[in-house]
């Protein structure tokens, strides 16, 4: 009882900051808006073609999209370190961006489609994006559980490691696919694998939106078996749940949603660490609470970054997984710090 | 483990090194995007003709090329064997332990706030930055609880990199210097800067020398804390001399053609595989293994992508990649944590 509350409480409360940081972010920019502009514009009170094209154009969907990649982030980080029993993990230093990024840049040199006018190529191959970088993320995870496991167990040491290296190779992949676009499309590119979504439209929302969506309703659903992961081996079996095949589903449903990400945006490092452990610290060891929160918390994480980095630096930008990691890391490493082990 | 029965190997390797310096010499030189006769490469050599295109490229890129990356091969393979053995990490190495990261961090900031600094103070600088990012990952190290084994150390290593290097692209970005930061940045061999190479050698003979110095005392360090203490070892100033070699190695060779990720890493390893555990073979012989093995590197890079040159940052990590896989798969788990 005591603690449904504290779970309804703690939504509550990010459902507060997230409205503030969205706020922010949609007011505030190289082209200041009053609240009461904003309501009109939305309202369509009295519309004003300067006020649509900011809102429409350029901040709403940009917000819609750091929400999008928060949530998904946050889920994905949460299966992964439930998965691997391991506080540490995070899709980024497990090389599933990477890894995603990688065929996605190999995605993009293939069509030659013009990642600056993304706009103008075919809506066909913006949706075909995500399912590209499932392939490469796929491939990470793939090699991760290979090169990871000892005597039928994934072994955490050599989870982190496998992870820095194969982030290193796909990171080397991308930058040598990369080299083969023309200047401009390398510019872009190299933005892009920094993690960053100042160039979000309509199009890429709707590439991402249905693959969070079911995914997260899958791995919702399933939450309940992480709680089980964190018990002993032997035990989660004589209960009669399929241990591998379970771990193997929600990997690979955490795969998608990474791919689905960075897809639009590029790695983005640290959110998938952070936010499931601000989430354990708020409501406790439930995956069915934790999980929501995380998603939460992502998301929060997520547009405030990208106030931050569209606008300390005005009016040049700063890519949004920058703020992120100069944010994450000092919080990684207070986590070490604190860690017992 | 018996070293004086197998001393000939080393000793072999020192001999026969210098027919395959020669040998990646002379392909690294007459072979390229222009392909330029024996003749005229021994010509541009012996009387230098300015007005002649072929002798320019000779003398002022293929040469200065190769000689780079011999060197900074050495260097890079030396600083990671001194690591390794100091700190008795199997992954201890420049790219991983942020050393490479804290150079060109500092790097950044000289190019932003003081542009125009001569050669000698970016090496200087790039030591100092070297100097930082070892001192920051092993502060962090020291401070957390097994920060020093080694998939901690790896891991504050990598977060503490990309926490230097994205500090660095957004003072960059802000400062719309990125392109000018990202030659230093991306291992850019084939660019090198004549002066900046006459300047910098000296810097790392100085690390080299130093490494030489002090590699008895590393294989004793290597035995473990106690027992060299047990010795009766002055741990304190063989790790300051050592971390010094690795701060002259490493600060000159970022200076000198940037990041160069695995070769620090992987070199150490094979070598020690070949000669065994006594460092005062192990750091002659990684010297010349890895000038080699960068050397070779250099050539592939420019064949990859023909006529196109590729980063060796590129062609170092698509070998790098697996032989740490393997070594992951062979050394890796809790019993080396």
């Amino acid at each position: 009882m005591l603690r449904s509350n504290r779970f309804v409480l703690t939504l509550f409360v990010i459902f507060l900051l997230t409205f503030g940081a969205f706020y922010l972010h949609i007011t505030n920019g190289s082209f200041d808006m009053s609240v009461w502009d904003v309501i009109k514009t939305l309202l369509r009170i009295d519309p004003n073609p300067k006020h649509d094209l900011v809102i429409f154009d350029f901040r709403l969907p940009r917000i819609v999209i750091a929400m999008l990649i928060g949530i998904g982030l946050g889920i994905a980080g949460t299966v992964m370190q439930g998965v691997t029993r391991n506080g540490l993990a995070d899709p980024g230093i497990l090389g599933i961006n990477a890894g995603a990024g990688a065929s996605i840049v190999l995605f993009l040199l293939l069509f030659q489609m013009k990642a600056k006018h993304i706009t103008d190529g075919s809506w066909t191959s913006t949706m075909m994006m995500p399912i590209f970088g499932f392939v490469g993320g796929a491939l990470a995870a793939a090699l991760i559980l290979i090169f990871s496991r000892k005597n039928g167990r994934m072994d955490m040491q050599r989870l982190i490691l496998t992870g820095i290296s194969i982030n290193s190779g796909f990171g080397a992949l991308s930058m040598y696919i990369s080299l083969k676009m023309n200047p401009q499309d390398f510019e872009m590119a190299a933005v892009w694998m920094v993690g960053s979504i100042y160039n979000a439209n309509w199009v890429f929302v709707l590439s991402m939106l249905p693959w969070i969506v079911i995914l997260s309703v899958i791995i919702y659903r399933k939450a309940h078996l992480l709680d089980y992961f964190q018990l002993e081996e032997g035990t989660v079996t004589s209960l009669g749940i399929s241990v591998e095949k379970e771990k193997i589903i929600l990997i690979l449903c955490s795969v998608g949603l990474i791919s689905a990400c960075v897809s639009v945006s590029g790695s983005i490092g640290f959110i998938g660490l952070m936010a499931p452990h601000i989430a354990r610290s708020l409501v406790g060891l439930r995956h069915r609470l934790i999980m929501p929160v995380s998603a939460g918390v992502g998301m929060f994480l997520l547009i405030i970054s990208d106030y931050i980095s569209k606008t300390v630096f005005e009016p040049s930008e700063l890519p949004v997984g920058i703020v992120v990691s100069i944010i994450g890391i000092p919080y990684f490493l207070y986590l070490l710090v604190k860690s017992k082990a | 483990m018996s070293t004086k029965k197998t001393n000939w190997i080393p000793i072999t390797m020192l001999v026969i090194s210098p027919f395959f310096i020669l040998l990646a010499i002379v392909i690294s030189v007459l072979y390229g995007t222009k392909d330029i006769s024996a003749l005229t490469a021994w010509q541009a050599i012996t009387e230098f003709d300015p007005n002649n295109v072929d002798h320019n490229i000779i003398a002022g890129s293929r040469i200065p090329r190769v000689v780079a990356a011999l060197l900074v091969g050495a260097f890079l393979a030396v600083a990671g064997a001194i690591m390794q053995g100091i700190t008795r990490n199997y992954l201890a190495s420049p790219s991983i332990m942020g050393v490479n990261d804290g150079s060109a961090f500092v790097i950044t900031l000289a190019i932003v706030f003081f542009p125009g600094l001569s050669n000698y103070q970016m090496i200087i600088l790039s030591m100092v930055g070297s100097a930082l990012g070892a001192g920051l990952v092993f502060g962090f190290g020291s401070v957390i609880r097994n920060g020093l084994s080694p998939v901690r150390l790896a891991i504050i290593g990598t977060v503490i990199g990309t926490f230097l290097s994205s500090i660095a692209s957004a003072i960059a970005l802000f400062n719309q210097v990125s392109q000018t930061v990202s030659i230093w940045y991306n291992a850019k061999l084939h660019a090198v800067d004549v002066d900046m190479l006459r300047v910098a050698i000296p810097f790392g003979i100085i690390g080299l020398l130093l490494a030489l110095f002090t590699s008895k005392s590393v294989t004793v360090a290597s035995l473990g804390e106690d027992i060299a203490i047990g010795l009766g070892q002055r741990t304190k100033w063989v790790k300051a001399l050592s971390i010094l070699a690795v701060v002259f190695l490493t600060g000159t060779s970022v200076a000198l053609v940037g990041k160069i990720a695995f070769v620090g890493l992987v070199i150490p390893h094979i070598v020690r595989f070949i000669v065994g555990v006594d460092y005062r073979y192990i750091i002659p012989c990684s010297a010349v293994v890895g000038s080699i093995f960068l050397a070779f590197c250099d050539i592939i890079s420019r064949f990859i992508n023909y006529p196109f040159e590729t980063p060796i940052g590129i062609v170092t990590a698509v070998i790098g990649v697996p032989f740490f896989l393997y070594l992951i798969r062979t050394k890796g788990g809790e019993k080396s944590a």
